[in-house]
């Protein structure tokens, strides 16, 4: 779209200037300012300077490991992180840390740039729908002569016959080529005729839909709900922490390979939704087969084993009887740790599983259970008990009945999503509207001597590409052929 | 069925190597006829004012009949790998580097049928050749899909539509290429700047909306498989960046000083990110990495 650059040299579409040169006239202060901020958020230059710097601050996301989302929000986790990739950073850690480098599309860089995009956007759109709107629908027809010798693209084709004629022999051409033709006479035929002239609109909707897409991440991160690590065992339930009422069950889990490479084929979740207690919606979910209730959507996500315990008190009573997933992994020895709390009592008791065949503690086939005091976190027992048995431990009976799965899964409320959407929908349509149907105009004026013998001149304000350029040749040479085969052939 | 696709492969890379080789022979022949004509020599002047001599018009032809040979054979492959495996060419590094070169191929021919310029094809043959011949050294073998690929029509539409966007930006890199090696004014029978400018900009115009849609579908998968549409990883990330370059170039060049040498080199900055995007799988990991090179 070069309108802007172009339409500076049609001496009639030009902005008026009279409002803008009083006003810079009229002196400084805070018009003054605003004007400049203007100036600057519509000009182009300002735009790709902006893009590069969003496009510079994306490279080095990409370049530069990024801390895991929310790691930031709690202090120990962070340090432990930067901790991690000091070796690979070595002195520069900290500083990067300061810059805000591992954690860049939340750095105050990313959303200053964001910002001024946005305005940006905004601005330069504002500015320009006026002059397209007008362009669009009240185009000037009436030009002056001078135009017809200095437009990029222009002819003069000598005609004959009346100016009524003429007019109408001109605009069956151009309506052959798809363009639409208007007149005025004022003595002068003036003629003008486009196609496409919706196009350039899709600048705006294209621009405007990055405003609709950046609004859609605002609106998910402010009002969503994500729990990227929901764990559930097999035969258990367990509340979502979005407030309301909703717990997920898992029925069974399975997981699948290939035989011949070992290579993952399925992994399977049967998963039931309940609403405060009642089953409202279920489910086998897949990788790519998500269960949507109510604005939440179940993603099947990773998977893991599980333990099936038992606790009963002294009196036989039975306290805790649940599957336990052992979801997190101890990096030094790399067992898998589940953890649950004995209701009433002030003790939390982890589930820890063998790191396979080598394991000098736990043995495949075995479960060790820690129980500390809950809220010193002091050790209070300990035992690995063997499959279908049982341990006693500070007077409580816990039994491992057997190993079993769990599943993970990512549960996510994003009101954000429709907008996503609809602003990519519009983004698409909005470029491929500007960028395949670009706007193309000639202009025409006719003066018809008393004698019969007329002077037509055409000129084009395409682009100055080669494709508006032949476009222009086309229609002149046909303009031309209309004029010298005869009319009433 | 996999056989034939070998077949077609090798035969491909047989086409348009000899393709290739004829275009530089072309290349030279007509440089030579340039500085016969410089030096005063009678030599006709072709329409876009790229001197051609009978000799070099033949090779020229016969490149280019090669070259659509490759392309037909990369095609014959496309068919017979997608019957094969079941699924589109986007399971792993082997399937989606061919089919790169195939949509580099498609593209140069598309531009050279409008434009007639053969030049071109100097700089993007090579691509696509670069691309079959890594392709040759990364395992070929039909593996089963795992569980977050096995969505075909989705993944089929998105790296289809991938091709055609790198594609488009191979022709404007190539087009930008020819446009820097120019000296200022001068141009040793190399196609017209204005010329060069224009297929940029044409290519851009169509791989700008594909790398669009490209992302967009991504995001719709990623929404899918994983919940989330957007998670900053690396190969979004470097798609984005690859796009925000674009999108630079597009307004670069409405910038009057900006057209030319500057934009040719956003160009060349956008392409850069083009191969960035493509091949970082290999190198930074992430949700993308199905590389199925480890
Ligand atoms: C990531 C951000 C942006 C993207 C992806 C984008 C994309 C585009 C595209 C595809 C076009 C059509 C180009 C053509 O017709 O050749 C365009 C035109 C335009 N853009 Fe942007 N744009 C962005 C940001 C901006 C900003 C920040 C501004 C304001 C400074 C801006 C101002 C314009 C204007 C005025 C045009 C019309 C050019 C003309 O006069 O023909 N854009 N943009």
């Amino acid at each position: 779209m070069t309108q802007q650059a172009q339409t500076g040299r049609l001496p009639a579409d030009g902005p008026a200037p009279t409002d803008d040169v009083i006003r810079r006239e009229a002196g400084f202060g805070i018009d003054d300012l605003l004007e400049r901020l203007w100036d600057l958020l519509t000009s182009m230059k300002f735009g790709v300077i902006i893009i590069l710097a969003l496009a510079a601050l994306g490279l080095v996301g990409t370049m530069v490991i990024q801390a895991p989302p929310g790691i930031s929000a709690d202090p120990a986790a962070k340090a432990d992180w930067l901790n991690e990739v000091r070796p690979r950073y070595g002195g520069w850690t900290g500083i990067m840390d300061q810059l805000q480098v591992f954690t860049i599309f939340e750095s105050i860089w990313f959303r200053a740039l964001a910002a001024l995009l946005t305005a940006s956007l905004v601005a330069c759109s504002a500015h320009r729908l006026p002059g397209l709107w007008k362009s669009a629908t009240k185009p000037h027809v009436a030009i002056g002569e001078a135009f017809f010798t200095h437009a990029p693209q222009h002819e003069f084709i000598a005609v004959r016959g009346t100016s009524d004629e003429i007019r109408e022999r001109v605009s069956r051409v151009l309506n052959k080529h798809r363009y639409r033709v208007v007149s005025e006479d004022d003595g002068v035929l003036h003629l003008y005729a486009d196609k496409f002239r919706w196009g350039p609109f899709g600048t705006v909707i294209g621009h405007l839909s990055l405003v609709v897409i950046l609004g859609g991440a605002i609106v998910g991160s402010m009002f969503g709900f994500r729990d990227s690590n929901f764990v559930v065992a097999e035969g258990s339930v367990a509340p979502v922490t979005s407030g309301e009422g909703i717990s997920v069950g898992l029925v069974q889990f399975q997981d699948a390979y290939y035989t011949e490479t070992g290579a993952p084929a399925d992994y399977a979740s049967e998963i039931v939704i309940y609403k405060d207690g009642t089953e409202v919606a279920s489910q086998t979910i897949r990788v790519n087969e998500p269960l949507r209730y109510g604005g939440l959507s179940f993603y099947q996500s990773f998977y893991g084993p599980a333990a099936a315990m038992r606790v009963t008190d002294a009196a036989g009573n039975e306290v805790m009887a649940d599957g336990v997933p052992l979801a997190w992994s101890d990096g030094d020895t790399g067992r898998r740790v589940g953890s649950f709390v004995i209701p009433g009592a002030d003790l939390t008791v982890w589930v820890i599983g063998t790191a396979g065949t080598g394991d000098p503690i736990i043995a495949p086939g075995q479960m060790r259970v820690e129980l500390y005091q809950g809220s010193q976190g002091t050790s209070v027992d300990a035992a690995t008990i063997d499959q279908r048995t049982s341990a006693e431990l500070a007077g409580y009976t816990f039994s491992f009945d057997r190993e079993m799965q769990y599943t993970g899964l990512s549960v996510a409320r994003d009101p954000g999503t429709p907008l996503i959407w609809l602003g990519s929908f519009l983004m698409i349509a909005g470029f491929v509207l500007v960028l395949m149907f670009p706007h193309r105009r000639v202009w025409g004026r006719l003066v018809v001597r008393s004698d019969g013998r007329g002077m037509l001149s055409l000129a084009g304000a395409g682009r100055r590409d080669v494709n508006s350029n032949t476009e222009f040749t086309d229609l002149v040479t046909d303009v031309r052929a209309a004029f010298t085969t005869p009319t009433d052939a | 069925m996999y056989k034939m696709s070998e077949y077609a492969f090798i035969a491909a890379i047989l086409a348009t190597g000899l393709a290739l080789i004829l275009y530089i022979a072309y290349a030279l022949s007509g440089l030579r006829a340039a500085r016969m004509q410089t030096a005063g020599g009678n030599v006709r002047t072709g329409v876009m004012g790229f001197s051609g001599g009978p000799r070099t018009a033949a090779l020229g032809r016969y490149a280019t009949i090669l070259g659509w040979l490759g392309f037909a054979f990369l095609s014959a492959w496309l068919v017979f790998r997608t019957i094969a495996t079941g699924h589109g060419p986007f399971a792993n590094m082997y399937e989606f580097s061919v089919s790169f070169a195939w949509g580099v191929l498609g593209a140069y021919y598309w531009f050279e049928r409008r434009y007639h310029q053969r030049m071109l094809g100097l700089f993007a043959l090579p691509v696509a050749l670069a691309l079959m011949l890594y392709a040759t050294t990364i395992p070929s073998t039909v593996e089963p899909l795992v569980p977050a690929l096995q969505n075909n029509l989705l993944l089929s539409v998105h790296v289809a539509v991938a091709i055609v966007a790198y594609g488009s930006f191979t022709i404007a890199f190539a087009a930008a290429l020819l446009f820097v090696i120019q000296p200022e004014g001068g141009r040793w029978g190399l196609p017209k700047p204005e010329i060069l400018d224009d297929i940029s900009y044409k290519a851009v115009v169509v791989g700008f909306p594909f790398l669009t849609a490209v992302i967009v579908l991504g995001a719709i998968w990623a929404d899918v498989a994983w919940g989330r549409y957007w998670s900053w990883d690396p190969k979004e990330t470097a798609s984005l960046v690859t796009w925000l370059i674009y999108g630079a170039y597009l307004h670069a060049r409405v910038v009057r000083n900006w057209r030319g040498r500057k934009a040719a080199y956003l160009l060349m900055l956008g392409f850069a990110a083009t191969l960035f995007t493509y091949f970082g799988n290999l190198f930074f990991g992430g949700l993308h990495s199905y590389s199925g090179l480890g």
